[in-house]
Order: C-alpha cells, then sequence, then structure tokens
C-alpha cells in the first residue's frame, strides 16, 4: 500500500496540517494538484504521474470520517472521479450543475436514516369510507 | 480511530429544502409546456389559523435535525460518548449471516473476494446466526424457505439487523406473481436496509452496508434509555 518513504515524501509536499487531515480521512498521504471544489465543498485532486490506476483521482471531503460519503460529491464529479470522462466538470459545460431546467438548485446527498429521508403517502381519496355502527337497543 | 468530536453534518441535510430559492428560475422551456407548474409548495396549504398544513393535513411541525440538537448537562456528553464507542465498535465489526437463497448471493460472494474485500471494513461472513449481527437476505425467498429464514433471524443475538438484498427479497422482484414465492422478506422479518436492483452490484451492497453504518452511528441507545 504506503511506504514509509513515500509517506515521508508526501509529508514532506503536504505538510503536517494536511498530513493529519489525510490520515483522518483517508488514511494515507497523498499529494496532487488540486483540480476543483463542487458546490458541496468536496476539493478533488489528480495527480497522474506517481500514484497507482484507480488512485490518481481522488477526494477531499467537506464532511470529516465518519460521516461522508460518496452520494455527497456532485453528479459531474462523480462522473470524473469514477473514470466516466477525462475532463472535470470545471472543463467540460455539460457536466456542470444548473444547466438543466429540472435541477435542483442544490446538491442534496441521500438522505436515508435522517429525519428528511422519503416517506411514502398516498394522494389518492380513499375508496370507501367508514360508518360508525348504531347499535339498535333491545 | 474513534470519532470523539462528531462532525456536524452540513446544512444541506436540513429538513426543508431550499426549495423558494428555484421558483425565480422560471425558464423559458417551462413556459413552452402547456401542464401547469405544480410545485412542492404548491401542495403546502394553510389552515382557518394560518399554520401551515402538510399535504395529510395536519398542522406542520418544524423538528431539528439529530445534528442539531443541544446537549443538555454533563449526563448527555457522557452518554453521548458512550453511545460514540458503542456504535463505533458495533458499525466496525459487522458479521453477516450470509441467507444466499439465488443469483444476488454470487454478488454477495464478489463482496468478500480482493476487489471490494470486505475484510477490511471488518466484515467477516459468519455460517451460524449465534455469532452474527447482520442477516443480508439475498435472492428469491420462496414459501418453502420462509420458515426456515425466520428461524435463522429469530436465532441472532441481539442487537441484529437485516438489509434485504435484490428486488426478489424487496418485494418478489420477477417472481412477485409466482404461486410459490413470499412477496418481500419483510413480511417474515423486520428489514433495515433495502439494496434494489437485480441483482445489485457489489458496489451498491456495500452502499447499503455503508448506509447501515450510518443508522448504527447515528443510534442512541444509552440516550434513549436515559431519556425514559
Amino acid at each position: 500500500m504506503s511506504t514509509i518513504l513515500r509517506t515521508l515524501r508526501n509529508l514532506r509536499r503536504i505538510g503536517v496540517k494536511d498530513f493529519g487531515h489525510q490520515m483522518q480521512n483517508i488514511g494515507d498521504t497523498k499529494a496532487g494538484t488540486l483540480i476543483g471544489v463542487d458546490r458541496f465543498g468536496n476539493k478533488f485532486y489528480e495527480n497522474m504521474e506517481e500514484e497507482l490506476p484507480l488512485r490518481t483521482r481522488w477526494v477531499d471531503y467537506k464532511v470529516n470520517w465518519p460521516e461522508y460519503n460518496p452520494d455527497q460529491i456532485e453528479p459531474g464529479w462523480h462522473a470524473w472521479i469514477s473514470y466516466m470522462v477525462d475532463a472535470p466538470p470545471t472543463a467540460d459545460k455539460i457536466l456542470q450543475p444548473g444547466q438543466r431546467t429540472w435541477e435542483i438548485p442544490e446538491h442534496r446527498p441521500n438522505l436515508t436514516f435522517t429525519r428528511a429521508a422519503f416517506k411514502t403517502y398516498s394522494t389518492t381519496r380513499p375508496k370507501y369510507s367508514a360508518w360508525t355502527p348504531v347499535a339498535a337497543p333491545r | 480511530m474513534l470519532p470523539m468530536a462528531r462532525p456536524a453534518v452540513s446544512g444541506a441535510l436540513c429538513v426543508r429544502p431550499r426549495l423558494a430559492s428555484c421558483l425565480p428560475r422560471a425558464n423559458p422551456i417551462a413556459a413552452l409546456s402547456t401542464s401547469s407548474v405544480k410545485s412542492a409548495t404548491a401542495l403546502e396549504r394553510q389552515s382557518s389559523t394560518g399554520q401551515s398544513l402538510t399535504a395529510s393535513g395536519k398542522v406542520r411541525k418544524e423538528v431539528p435535525l439529530p445534528s442539531q440538537e443541544k446537549k443538555e448537562g454533563a449526563m448527555q456528553y457522557v452518554l453521548t460518548t458512550l453511545d460514540q464507542v458503542t456504535n463505533w465498535a458495533r458499525q466496525s465489526s459487522l458479521w453477516p449471516m450470509t441467507f444466499g437463497l439465488a443469483c444476488c448471493a454470487v454478488e454477495m460472494m464478489h463482496l468478500s473476494t480482493p476487489r471490494y474485500d470486505q475484510d477490511r471494513l471488518g466484515i467477516i461472513f459468519r455460517a451460524s446466526p449465534r455469532q452474527s449481527d447482520v442477516m443480508i437476505v439475498a435472492g428469491t425467498l420462496t414459501n418453502k424457505m420462509a420458515p426456515a429464514l425466520r428461524q435463522v433471524y429469530d436465532q441472532m443475538p441481539d442487537p441484529r439487523w437485516v438489509i434485504s438484498m435484490g428486488s426478489c427479497a424487496n418485494g418478489g422482484g420477477y417472481y412477485h406473481y409466482s404461486y410459490s414465492v413470499v412477496r418481500g422478506c419483510d413480511r417474515i422479518v423486520p428489514v433495515d436496509v433495502y439494496v434494489p436492483g437485480c441483482p445489485p452490484t457489489s458496489e451498491a451492497l456495500m452502499y447499503g452496508i455503508f448506509q447501515l453504518q450510518k443508522k448504527m452511528r447515528h443510534t442512541r441507545i444509552t440516550r434513549m434509555w436515559y431519556r425514559r
């Protein structure tokens, strides 16, 4: 995974503060160029030269461990970090948010298991109505 | 690593999204449409006393998020830390009981193989329900298998969770109208996480496990006990 020399080399490059931040969140030290920041506040990095394949792009989440989640990444950035596209959303207009009329104005992560989670409800009229029975006196 | 200071979930998790800010963005495309605009706020009704009502007619109530709730007193701080320690232990050694019934089980096996490598998350498949705390129901649950599923669930020690994996386990799926298939394993056992897909990819199952860990992390065990 990681050697001591690589860790020390990246520590020298990124500094002690980012080293602690990365060890807390990623569990590894990585140095690269900042490609962009999405509307949620996640920072996206890339290092095509030194990292292994499929480890060349990574995200520094806005939210700290353990509350970060991949659903906090915006769709365009998700495509970039999953290697579906080559150009980041900062360079590709079609991947940028706010281009389509039906988009919601902010990025909304998965709200499952929060109080804002979706709950089904019925909007149809009930097909029958209950009555209160009246017992005749005997 | 212990989450000593739980980071506040950011403001995007608020209960009421900022819907009002999207209204001025009435675009020319929308004007071409013949159907009328139905925004979610149009459903909000006002009662006679001026309070806003929900779609079902009840008075709308604003509830703070768990992350927005303030801790009161030393006891709450102690109990929160206790809960965090317990939840950390629970979520980082998740031992699933494998209930592989059909092709979903193959994807479940892929989760344990080196590409996704569930062992790094502390997830170890156990063959016995008495040693496990999560049951992953993977595949079609038939009527004949249903008593066995319930028995295995009953043999699991508390606390226990259930992940329903795939459309067959979620709601019958392809075999919904079959005479011999249970229409969803939630008719037999209480389900925590539903993973959709036919079959779901290993990533999808892993994401479902992450959601279950999120649920464990936000369980308020001793705090609820103290409240009672």
